[in-house]
């Protein structure tokens, strides 16, 4: 499996999204609504060595993808993260008419008239054989167009999703997952999981390898089930060659001071981190406390 | 061992599936819904899963202990009945029912059974309102003379021409049934049971035959009195969001799903305050649950269920029909409320 970066550089600071402060949130949303200030940022992370970013499939994101891949003289040697979906839009839309009313709005109404036909052609088979890996490779494809063009080392499936099927206890969708991502995108398949533990101990048992595992991993086991210790334990005992590692929400929020979190992190045996910073400074102490094995 | 049936497989009926299989001593035998492709789906993956389109089919075949009900609420009554009949606990999703009178028969069938009632008042089991139910109970602000019980949303954004039971408030939709439940809740749960409601206030945003938003005032005997404010159209907040504010005589809580902020005229030695403000976060008081799917809340209130009818104690359920049904009596109030004293 090849390596993923040691560092990623992640997005959530930009998107309104804090899970500890609503008020903080509101307060990066308002500082970044013009996204000249989010490339400025992005710029200062790169000036400080950062080359791989961690992109959620969100409203803004097609315009910040369209950025960077219509600058390849510049931006042409970052490797990209991309999550998907955008959860909320999802939630608000099955809230609103359910699940399978939103399932055909995104299919067929989000798309562009090139691209329709195809999916039709796919869609009338989908829908036929009820076959919900068709169904969700379908909705892959959707997400990944605005990554189009970009060098992509991971495809991440987010937490909602994975844990969601994971309860489920589907094997078959963990594997077609794995499977598409590394056939269509060349990429790595990636999860991100509150439940790391479990997923792994899953995988395993299916016989799934070579996958990307993002995870909340700090030192107060914030958004970490069902205990640290289990994460601990597991990613102790881990192969890198088997599963890679890599932490997010390694501050909880902003509940641990920078400095102590990555001495937790760095006694870890983890592949990577992904975090995110909202000044050129943050990020400047952020890379030089981070020192994975 | 329990097993457990579950009817209805919408967004509350898939989240909840997922999240009480994890549970260790669950076997979730069958699911039962009116739609052919999400069965269909959920049997071509879950092979020792039984579907059935007739939840009534579901009940007589299947040899259950418990049922998760999380139809459209229209049905709720019906359903939760027949369960009652086959002396099923029953885990049932909020509003729980359209009508006070239903709730409250049904409270009082299930408790003289001895089986096991609760309702999805989900906000029961989150860390910061445990913690705000606790402050409030040693007293820590004092008596509480005023409150203001609040929730926004980004659900509604535009006026569709829906068929759905959403769009009806015959069939539970509308931002009282769906929304403002959460928010009186919290206050049935948090402060106490009003006596009046008053000033209630219904507005419509988008939608064609619900209301999107909506006010009232609540009254209580010893003068305390408070305000709730429900809005599903507000598309400032991200994510829904539950806000209180307690105003007592030693003190104020401000609080939100994820933080605590409290002021006291005096420091608070057995809760570590400092005179003035104090602010908890979600990460200093959290924890962790079992399986994780959409928040430690909805883990912890389906083990809560689940631990209930392992441990034989039906009584001492947090969110039980009878709690329910007082949500219910509110809803009524405000709706008569509005009726008689809501129009210019």
């Amino acid at each position: 499996m090849n390596s993923i970066d040691k560092i990623v550089f992640g997005d959530n600071q930009f998107f309104g999204i804090n899970h500890m402060s609503q008020e903080k949130a509101q307060q990066l949303a308002e500082k970044f609504h013009d996204i000249n200030n989010i490339f400025r940022i992005y710029d200062s992370a790169i000036e400080c060595g950062i080359n791989s970013i961690m992109l959620n499939s969100n409203d803004r994101a097609k315009e910040i993808c369209k950025h960077f891949s219509d600058n390849p003289s510049k931006y042409g040697h970052l490797h990209w993260y991309p999550s998907i979906p955008y959860p909320h839009k999802y939630a608000n839309m099955v809230a609103e008419k359910g699940i399978l009313p939103t399932v055909n709005e995104v299919l067929f109404k989000e798309n562009t008239a090139g691209g329709i036909l195809s999916m039709l052609a796919k869609g009338s088979t989908a829908v036929l054989t009820r076959d919900a890996i068709k169904l969700m490779q379908m909705l892959i494809d959707v997400e990944m167009k605005m990554f189009h063009g970009l060098d992509i080392k991971v495809v991440f499936l987010q937490n909602i999703i994975v844990d969601l099927i994971l309860g489920f206890d589907i094997r078959e969708i963990f594997e077609e997952y794995c499977e598409h991502i590394r056939r269509r995108y060349k990429a790595l398949p990636g999860l991100i999981t509150q439940n790391m533990p479990h997923l792994i101990n899953k995988l395993k048992s299916w016989n799934i390898k070579e996958v990307v595992i993002c995870s909340s991993f700090n030192k107060i086991g914030y958004l970490m089930s069902p205990d640290i210790q289990s994460y601990i334990d597991i990613s102790k005992n881990n192969r890198p060659d088997e599963f890679q590692l890599m932490a997010m929400s390694t501050l909880a929020s902003g509940a641990i001071p920078s400095r102590e979190a990555y001495e937790f992190i760095n006694a870890q045996n983890l592949q990577s981190v992904v975090f995110g910073a909202s000044s050129s400074s943050h990020i400047k102490e952020t890379i030089s406390l981070i020192n994975l094995n | 061992m329990v097993n457990i049936g579950i009817i209805g497989a919408g967004r509350m009926g898939i989240t909840h599936f997922s999240i009480i299989n994890s549970h260790p001593q669950v076997i979730i035998k069958a699911i039962a819904d009116p739609s052919g492709i999400v069965l269909n789906l959920m049997k071509k993956y879950i092979s020792e899963l039984n579907v059935y389109k007739e939840y009534k089919e579901m009940l007589q075949k299947e040899n259950l202990d418990a049922v998760l009900v999380c139809t459209p609420p229209n049905y709720h009554f019906q359903v939760i009945q027949e369960c009652l009949n086959k002396r099923l606990h029953v885990f049932a999703e909020k509003p729980f029912t359209l009508k006070y009178e239903h709730a409250s028969e049904l409270a009082d069938s299930f408790r003289k059974q001895n089986l096991v009632n609760q309702v999805g008042y989900v906000n029961r089991f989150n860390d910061v309102f445990i913690k705000t139910r606790e402050l409030l109970n040693q007293q820590v602000i004092g008596k509480v003379i005023r409150f203001k019980s609040e929730m926004f949303s980004c659900t509604i954004l535009k006026s569709d021409e829906s068929s759905g039971w959403r769009a009806s408030r015959e069939n539970g939709g509308g931002a009282v049934y769906e929304m403002a439940a959460h928010a009186i809740d919290l206050v049935n749960y948090l402060i106490g049971n009003p006596v009046k409601i008053t000033g209630s206030s219904l507005n419509t945003i988008y939608s064609k035959n619900v209301e999107d938003a909506v006010s009232a005032t609540f009254l209580y005997e010893d003068g305390m009195s408070g305000t709730l404010y429900i809005n599903w159209s507000d598309e400032s907040y991200r994510k829904p969001t539950n806000k209180l504010e307690i105003f007592g005589l030693k003190g104020k809580i401000v609080a939100d799903q994820h933080s605590l902020k409290i002021f006291v005229k005096d420091p608070n030695k057995t809760y570590n305050l400092i005179k003035g403000w104090n602010t908890l976060y979600i990460t200093d008081i959290f924890k962790p649950v079992p399986f994780y799917v959409r928040g430690n809340e909805f883990t912890r209130q389906l083990y809560h269920f689940v631990d209930s009818i392992i441990n034989k104690n039906a009584y001492s359920n947090q969110c039980s029909f009878e709690e329910g049904a007082k949500t219910m009596k509110i809803i009524e109030s405000i709706f008569s409320d509005f009726e008689i004293n809501g129009t210019i």
